[in-house]
């Protein structure tokens, strides 16, 4: 595998690219937030006059709000403070700054709070014992209700020559960045700037507006380089309370959250209970009920995405004729449910794939064998109603079926192969725009992005330049700008940066491309090329240094510049199929099938995984190395949510395990040699049909590995995470 | 982490003076700084002085005869790299490769690993079937405490206010091993954790388990079960059913109480097995 010199490596591997922890400013002072004592309550007092006497001490709470932002409307739903009700554990009750992190501290120790305890709402199960009943939808409990039927589903369940009915749950996980959230805040005049480590400077930006009640003009958003974000660094979260004090300081103020605090207040996936019953006739899919109940914590009514949108990966991409689904997302005293890589779709898969196995099993058919004949086909739709097209799933599952055939001719006893699928649709519906800028010495690209660490900014989008203009990699250069000086863009998630932001950096180049062979008088397309140095535009026979097709005034503001977009199409759905709620169609399809082999201890129920294998449609590849370099990542990332991953919410509300000690994501000895195979040939929505590539690798692993313990051990584990405790637990039931 | 103040005695006598100066004043010891650091950091330890051993000359390690005294600063990698200490000892080299990675043991220590007393220790459960005694110093000088004796329970030992783990004395070889069970293999703190060792002198076996709160246990009628020897595979059975009935165990966030007896008769099984195949 050739691969290109990342152009972050060195200023990385040298200490000197600056993440949010690293800020810093002259007379900078230090935040810490005052977090509720208890997961739940009436809140009858924060006084906060003990910390504000300790010297150079500043402390902001609920009160002092209007008095700092103005008179603006502040979405009242998302208060930043605790104000009469505390609703989740180490809710934020008042923010603090000093001079020093250590007399911050102090300062938090001294406030008084008191807080009249009420019992915190934690277990799904203990608010629905049973599937919530009709009109369960109203209940204050509820945060959403999807509900959608094709076909006659109870005709289908009363014909079925066999009838699956299972049980599943998953656990929350986190995102666990190696770098903790943190901002660096200045308000000077009428302007609130603020320096952040996000994957999102202009959904910050918009945020802060709603959050702090002023006009999104008036705000600055920054971004730092980012020590990973895998969805937990999206949204605006430590800025306004940054910001409120650099204001009534007016001084610059950081707040950085300890890695303790980063397990107790950060958005994550929560738990879920599915329940899958299958209806078979014929040795096919009839039909499916799908019930999902999913903690959202303290999530908003009407705000919920995940519930409509995780829906359809419980039908995955299989025939499935007749189907009811219903979800609710359910409210608890935790905190709000967050994106954690491919949000909710590797508990999904596992649930799903887990269940075809036990279907497979049942009516006695081969696993591989039995998703083949299910899989949508090409030109077909799905169970929702889309057209399917780009559809690279099937050819991916023949490459793997033949690896894992191979792989169980060669296992050893109490060794097992598994198989599992993983559907997935990029985030290209969301919009971005960008601005490219010719000089005689390159290219350069202006984004408001910061790297993430995926390399989808700093290669992947330079990599699309350089593909449509020609030029060499190292001559296209990524400029990063703030929210007042780059183009508009949606934010690094959702597997959309090559794939969507990349289609508005391959538009401005086009257009840049176009006014070049304007200047050329050129009837074929203008490519760029380095001759002796020199950035020439090339057109058939013709060829004419950029230097000399640049106006004076275009080389003396920096070059010719041009504008590309990209506000994705999204498909529908069939929406006659809907009851309640809303469900979300998929922008393209995109996926991965992956083989595991482990060994099980049938004793102690211990799992190692012996060697793993990925096939992905990714459309097409961008660049290798970066691409691989993601799978192989969403692979170990999986395999923690797979066997180890778990925060333990106590009955009490609190977290058992906010740290990295008790929540196990995998080190280098648990991780096995992974095989990655690209898949493409079947085009996405990205730059000539490149599908994104962050994500979708992580959807199967829960589940591919959950099937090996099952071909090694029989044990059906229907919890996630797989620890030795679950599997030796579905071995003692048979 | 609150500051303090860090002293470095050059000898043991000034490193008694300056902890009995400071004592009831908030004073810890510091050896490898594994454990206590973190403590520190988080504030479940508070001393405002701190007290390296890190200049004591007693990173030894000293053979006299069957005996081994490990010094109580020697970091835990020099253990496991000596291929005498290997041989003598295996269930002590198993349990010191069972703490952390290479980096870490480069720094961990014996002594650090006995006074800190933590309930999931990996070394202690080891020693505590090789027999191991405490060599303590003080003002009024030294005193040698069994093991079993030193450790009170979580986090509580009997060192007295002023006094110094200066060593760790193994009376005698003795083929052992020690197994353990993790939700994540490495890194991780043990569900449940079982040591055996025989003594050929004696002709007794020693069976310990850890991973229990609030410290790691002898469990005689397990090694009494095992008898004098070569146990018979009826003899392993009942031991491995004391284990599971007398073993103090408890549910916690790292298991259930059912799931740990249960490993710790399997794992118990296979530590006899472990140590029979390391008979010389």
């Amino acid at each position: 595998m050739s691969a290109v010199r990342r152009p972050d490596a060195d200023l990385k591997l040298a200490g000197q690219a600056t993440y949010g922890t690293d800020l810093d400013a002259p007379g900078m002072l230090w935040a810490a937030l005052v977090l509720a004592p208890g997961p739940r309550g009436r809140l009858r007092s924060v006084d906060l006059s003990a910390a504000r006497a300790l010297p150079g001490v500043v402390a902001v709470g609920a009160s002092d709000v209007p008095a700092l932002a103005g008179r603006g409307e502040r979405d009242a739903e998302r208060p930043l403070f605790a104000d009469a009700q505390v609703v989740y554990p180490n809710q934020p009750l008042a923010a603090v700054a000093a001079p020093t992190l250590e007399r911050a501290r102090a300062a938090v120790r001294a406030v008084r709070v008191d807080l009249a305890a009420e019992p915190a709402v934690t277990d799904l199960e203990a608010i629905f014992p049973e599937w919530p009943g009709s009109g369960a939808a109203s209940s204050p409990h509820v945060a959403a209700h999807v509900h959608a039927r094709r076909g006659d589903v109870d005709a289908a369940f009363g014909s079925a020559d066999r009838v699956v009915r299972e049980t599943y749950r998953t656990a929350s996980v986190h995102q666990v960045a190696l770098e903790p959230h943190a901002c660096l805040a200045e308000a000077d005049g009428t302007t609130w700037r603020v320096r952040t480590s996000t994957q999102s400077p202009f959904g910050v930006r918009e945020d802060l507006s709603s959050l702090l009640g002023v006009p999104e003009s008036s705000i600055v958003v920054d971004g730092t380089w980012v020590g990973g974000g895998f969805g937990g660094k999206g949204a605006s979260f430590l800025e306004p309370y940054a910001l409120l004090l650099a204001r009534a300081s007016g001084r610059p103020v950081k707040l950085a959250l300890t890695y303790r605090e980063e397990f107790l207040l950060g958005r994550t996936t929560l738990p879920s209970v599915i329940r899958l019953d299958t209806a078979v006739a014929g040795g096919r899919i009839a039909a499916r009920r799908v019930r999902l109940l999913l903690d959202v914590g303290t999530s908003l009514p009407g705000r919920d995405f995940a519930t409509g949108y995780s829906i359809g990966f419980l039908l995955g991409p299989y025939q499935t004729p007749a189907f009811e689904v219903e979800g609710y997302a359910v409210r608890t005293n935790k905190p709000a449910f967050g994106p954690h890589r491919a949000p909710f779709a590797p508990q999904c898969a596992f649930a799903l794939e887990s269940h075809l196995e036990e279907v497979a099993h049942q009516v006695g058919a081969d696993p591989g064998q039995f998703r083949a004949d299910h899989l949508w086909v090409e030109g077909g739709t799905t169970a929702m109603g889309q057209p399917v097209a780009g559809f690279g799933i099937p050819a991916a599952l023949a490459q793997a079926r033949a690896t894992a055939a191979r792989w169980r001719a060669e296992a050893p006893a109490g060794h097992g192969v598994g198989i599992g699928l993983g559907f997935w649709s990029t985030g290209a519906g969301a919009g971005g725009e960008t601005r490219v800028v010719l000089s005689e010495r390159g290219l350069t690209i202006l984004e408001g992005e910061r790297e993430i660490g995926s390399g989808s900014v700093v290669v992947g989008l330079a990599a699309v330049a350089a593909e449509r203009t020609g030029l060499p990699r190292e001559r296209v250069h990524v400029e990063y700008g703030d929210t007042a000086r780059a183009p508009f863009d949606s934010g690094v998630y959702g597997s959309r940066t090559v794939a969507a932001l990349g289609g508005a950096v391959d538009e401005a180049c086009r257009s840049l491309l176009a006014t070049l062979a304007q200047r050329l008088g050129a009837t074929v397309p203008v490519r760029l090329e380095v001759d002796a140095e020199q950035l020439v535009a090339v057109a058939g026979s013709s060829h004419r240094p950029v230097s000399e097709l640049l106006t004076p005034e275009e080389l003396r503001a920096g070059g010719l510049s041009a504008d590309g977009k990209h506000y994705g199409r999204s498909g529908a759905i069939d929406e006659s199929i809907v009851l309640d709620g809303t469900f979300y169609a998929f922008t393209d399809f995109s996926g991965a099938v992956h083989v595991a082999e482990v060994a099980v201890d049938v004793e102690t129920g211990g799992v190692t995984v012996v060697r793993y294998a990925a096939f992905q449609d990714v459309g097409r590849t961008v660049d290798r190395a970066s691409a691989h370099a993601q799978v192989e990542g969403a692979v170990v990332m999986g395999l923690g949510t797979a066997l180890t991953e778990e925060a333990i919410w106590r009955d009490d509300g609190r977290l058992a395990n906010p740290g990295l000690l008790d929540y196990r994501i995998p080190t280098l000895t648990e991780v096995p040699p992974i095989e990655v195979t690209f898949v493409e040939g079947y085009p996405g929505a990205g730059p000539s049909g490149a599908k994104g590539i962050g994500e979708p690798p992580i959807i199967p692993v829960p589940a591919t590995i959950a099937a090996a313990v099952r071909a090694a051990s029989g044990a059906h584990v229907t919890d996630l995470p797989l620890t030795g405790e679950r599997v030796a637990r579905a071995l003692k039931r048979g | 982490m609150s500051a303090f103040e860090l002293i470095v005695p050059a000898t043991a006598e000034e490193a008694v003076a300056a902890l009995r100066a400071a004592a009831g004043d908030g004073v810890a010891a510091l050896a490898g700084g594994t454990d206590l650091l973190l403590d520190l950091e988080d504030g479940r330890v508070t001393a405002r002085r701190v007290v390296s051993l890190r200049r004591l000359p007693w990173r030894t390690l000293d053979w006299n005869g069957p005996t081994l005294t490990i010094g109580s600063t020697l970091p835990l990698r020099r253990l496991e790299l000596d291929p005498e200490v290997r041989a003598g000892f295996p269930g002590l080299y198993d349990a010191v490769r069972a703490v952390g990675g290479p980096a870490l043991r480069h720094r961990a220590t014996v002594g650090g690993n006995l006074g800190r007393s933590a309930p999931a220790s990996d070394l202690v459960p080891v020693l505590l079937t090789l027999d191991a005694e405490v060599e303590l110093i003080g003002a009024h000088g030294s005193r040698g405490v069994a093991l079993d004796r030193f450790l009170v329970g979580s986090r509580r030992t009997t060192l007295a206010a002023g006094e110094l783990i200066r060593a760790v004395r193994l009376p005698e070889r003795r083929p052992s091993a020690y197994l353990w069970q993790r939700v994540r293999p490495s890194n991780d703190i043990s569900q449940i954790a079982v040591a055996t060792a025989y003594s050929p002198t004696r002709r007794t076996w020693h069976v310990a388990i850890g991973g229990v709160a609030p410290r790691p246990v002898l469990v005689p009628e397990a090694a009494g079960a095992l008898g004098g020897g070569r146990p018979t595979d009826d003899a392993v059975r009942r031991a491995r059913e004391a284990v599971r009935r007398h073993a103090p165990v408890t549910a916690d966030k790292r298991g259930s109480e059912e799931y740990r007896r249960h490993l710790a008769g399997v794992l118990l099984d296979r530590a006899v097995a472990t140590t029979l195949a390391r008979f010389a």
